[in-house]
């Protein structure tokens, strides 16, 4: 890719044809070592595959764990934040080999990872998209260290911005005015993740596997009433920051200000989702990016009587709110 | 092409179909049998004498990687099992070497003996006893190893570059041949003048070891996962594009030049190429079954199987180039006898 690409979906295996990957992040301690036991030990009656980091330790002696060193690999495509995991590229080669499919397959990361070259591998790598589709990123959180962790690390940010499920785990260890003040953090950086609370990572399976987030169709899932809330001033680190327009969308006003903008800013663009209405089309037009690497496409018509507005949700850093606004509000056609 | 094409397959195959992916082909080192690699952790063996088939079960997970045995009817293969084991001519398994809970991705053995195999950043080499003779180490996993053709040299693959060993060697001052980005499938050229990379980028990077000029082949659709150098280095063929790619390595070499492409306006891309080990032939597959020949003079081009298939997943020779090995996604696998009869 060696520019912000718009695509339309290509010809190519069906969805269900390729195999749902859920990446679980998450610092040391909050908890991923007891899901990833709970996963595999449980007796859900499907297959899972489990790549697990090099510090990974998990109790269960099973051949469908897989041992990785997190190797990030710049690509030389002139897109300076795409790198992918060359492990995990490998690692998913090899496990297609295998006789029998798996019913998903989860890849664990070090507690410091940044979530995004494990993401863009599934965009960016045709063989492994050819066979494997990103599912969803998970996010845990220790609910007693989370305050702290985002203070001294960026890292703890990147990954819940990234997450389109966030795990508030060990609730039980905080009061409840704490426990609504780590939500407020985990909302102020990320308005559209699911939360769970969980107390020893007993979320249902079910609720973070096979979640299908990054299907264009469930960015619709976006919380309508995301522009309704206060919108904090962040002086510095993770945050979004989203916007809503009445006229319809030029198309092609849209993809060149949204390109240059991807091309320009993608390093500190974590995530962007939105719901385009195009002038005299009933089909709204879903569009997603992680960097600089975007998607986009139409998906189920407008309800009848449902006010087509526009929605687009940008979480980064360094994020200018009047000019990501008037950008926004420029590609409406003329009133 | 259409179905009414005469295909070699049906004349002068020996078809299988099994229950798993095959991985890899190889024929021993004698020309005494044709092995496949599957993703149930078997070999199959096809006996060219009797023409009968056998399984035999080498791995707990998939088979990885295949490569003849140095001695004659053997096999070595490699596992997500982290076993690096040997099936030899007499059926007998046995381990070279076990490493816990790590993967072996690539195997690979010299006429003389020397067996190597990949394990994440490192490189084992044993002598044909299976002892362990040394294991060379490298910044990153090694996505490919190769001898060269006298079986002096070791190369592997890996982040930013390949490494270049002598296999020999009393210390081990290596050859760091450098290019940024991920290098994976690597080949030798049969002359030992060049050492070609695929990459993660849809290109080749070469390195002329001579001088050490980079030699920069792309152009590529999609990513190249086989290639494959002509009996005497004159061409390397590889997959990766709508036609079969050959690039020039006489004349100066690759740089600069447009590649000679064979077999494409199908819009199918190639999945597997193997060159003829005494001609100037190359064995092509393609990502729908396809199967061809193409001599390379004349561009003439011999349908082998038909297309409707899963990808081809491996292609390989008879020592004598008498018989074609192919493998497909699905696993199907064929033994083509190319032998003249009547």
């Amino acid at each position: 890719m060696s520019d912000t690409t718009m695509t339309a979906p290509e010809a190519g295996p069906a969805a269900d044809a390729t195999v749902p990957v859920t990446v679980l992040t998450g610092f040391l301690g909050a908890g991923k070592t007891t899901l990833l036991n709970r996963i595999l030990t449980e007796n859900h009656g499907r297959r899972y595959a489990v790549i697990i980091n090099e510090f990974g330790e998990l109790g269960v002696d099973n051949d469908l764990v897989v041992d990785s060193d997190e190797e990030i690999f710049e690509m030389n495509n002139g897109c300076i934040c795409c790198t992918v995991r060359g492990d995990l590229i490998r690692i998913l080669g090899g496990l297609f080999k295998r006789a029998g499919r798996f019913d998903g397959i989860i890849v664990e990361t070090t507690g410091l990872a940044n979530p995004a070259p494990v993401a863009q591998t599934f965009f960016v790598d045709e063989g492994v998209r050819a066979r494997a589709r990103l599912d969803a990123i998970v996010t845990m959180v220790d609910a007693r260290n989370l305050p702290a962790r985002l203070e001294d690390s960026p890292e703890a940010s990147a990954q819940i911005a990234f997450a389109d499920i966030v795990i508030i785990n060990k609730t039980d260890l905080v009061t409840a005015a704490e426990l609504a003040e780590v939500e407020a953090r985990v909302r102020a950086i990320n308005p559209l993740a699911t939360l769970h609370h969980a107390t020893r990572a007993d979320v249902p399976v079910a609720t973070l596997l096979d979640r299908d987030a990054f299907a264009l169709d469930r960015i619709l899932a976006m919380d309508p009433n995301f522009l309704t809330e206060d919108t904090h001033s962040h002086a510095q680190g993770i945050y979004s920051v989203s916007f809503a327009v009445d006229r319809p969308i030029d198309p092609e006003k849209f993809q060149s200000w949204i390109g240059g903008l991807l091309a320009e800013k993608g390093a500190d663009l974590l995530r962007t989702k939105g719901v385009i209405a195009h002038p005299g089309e009933d089909r709204r037009f879903a569009f997603q990016a992680v960097h600089m690497i975007a998607d986009g496409d139409y998906i189920g018509p407008w309800k009848p009587g449902e006010p087509r507005r526009s929605k687009i949700v940008f979480i980064g850093r360094d994020l200018n709110r009047p000019q990501l606004r008037r950008g926004f509000e420029a590609c409406q056609v003329p009133a | 092409m259409s179905a009414t094409l005469d295909y070699l397959i049906d004349r002068r195959g020996h078809p299988a179909r099994f229950d798993a992916p095959a991985v890899a082909a190889c024929f021993d080192r004698a020309g005494q049998t044709a092995a496949f690699a599957l993703g149930d952790g078997t070999l199959r063996l096809f006996d060219l004498g009797d023409g009968g088939w056998s399984s035999h079960a080498l791995h707990a997970g998939a088979v990885l990687a295949l490569a003849p045995d140095g001695a004659p009817g053997g096999f070595i293969t490699g596992g997500d099992d982290g076993a690096f084991r040997r099936l030899a001519a007499d059926g007998t398994i046995s381990d070279i070497a076990r490493f816990a809970r790590r993967w072996v991705e690539h195997v690979a053995s010299t006429e003389s003996g020397t067996l190597a195999c990949a394990v994440a950043k490192t490189a084992h080499l044993f002598d044909g006893a299976g002892t362990t003779l040394k294991s060379l180490d490298h910044p990153s996993s090694i996505g490919g190893i190769c001898f060269d053709a006298r079986g002096k040299r070791i190369v592997a693959s890996h982040y930013n570059g390949c490494t270049l060993w002598f296999v020999a060697a009393r210390t081990d001052s290596p050859r760091k041949l450098e290019w940024k980005g991920s290098h994976l499938a690597v080949a030798f050229h049969p002359e030992g003048d060049a050492v070609v990379s695929a990459m993660q980028e849809n290109a080749l990077h070469g390195w002329r070891l001579a001088d050490g000029q980079d030699m920069r082949m792309s152009g590529y659709p999609s990513k190249i996962r086989s290639l494959s150098f002509t009996r005497n280095g004159k061409w390397l063929a590889t997959s990766g594009a709508d036609a079969v790619v050959l690039w020039p390595f006489f004349g100066g070499g690759p740089m600069g030049k447009a590649p000679m492409e064979i077999a494409g306006g199908a819009g199918v891309l190639v999945s597997a190429v193997a060159c003829h080990p005494k001609q100037d032939v190359v064995a092509a597959g393609f990502a729908d079954g396809l199967v061809i020949l193409a001599d390379i003079a004349t561009q003439r081009v011999l349908p082998v199987c038909p297309s409707g298939g899963a990808a081809i997943s491996a292609l390989a020779w008879h020592p004598t180039g008498a018989f074609l090995a192919t493998a497909d996604e699905s696993g199907g696998v064929a033994v083509i006898d190319l032998t003249s009869k009547g």
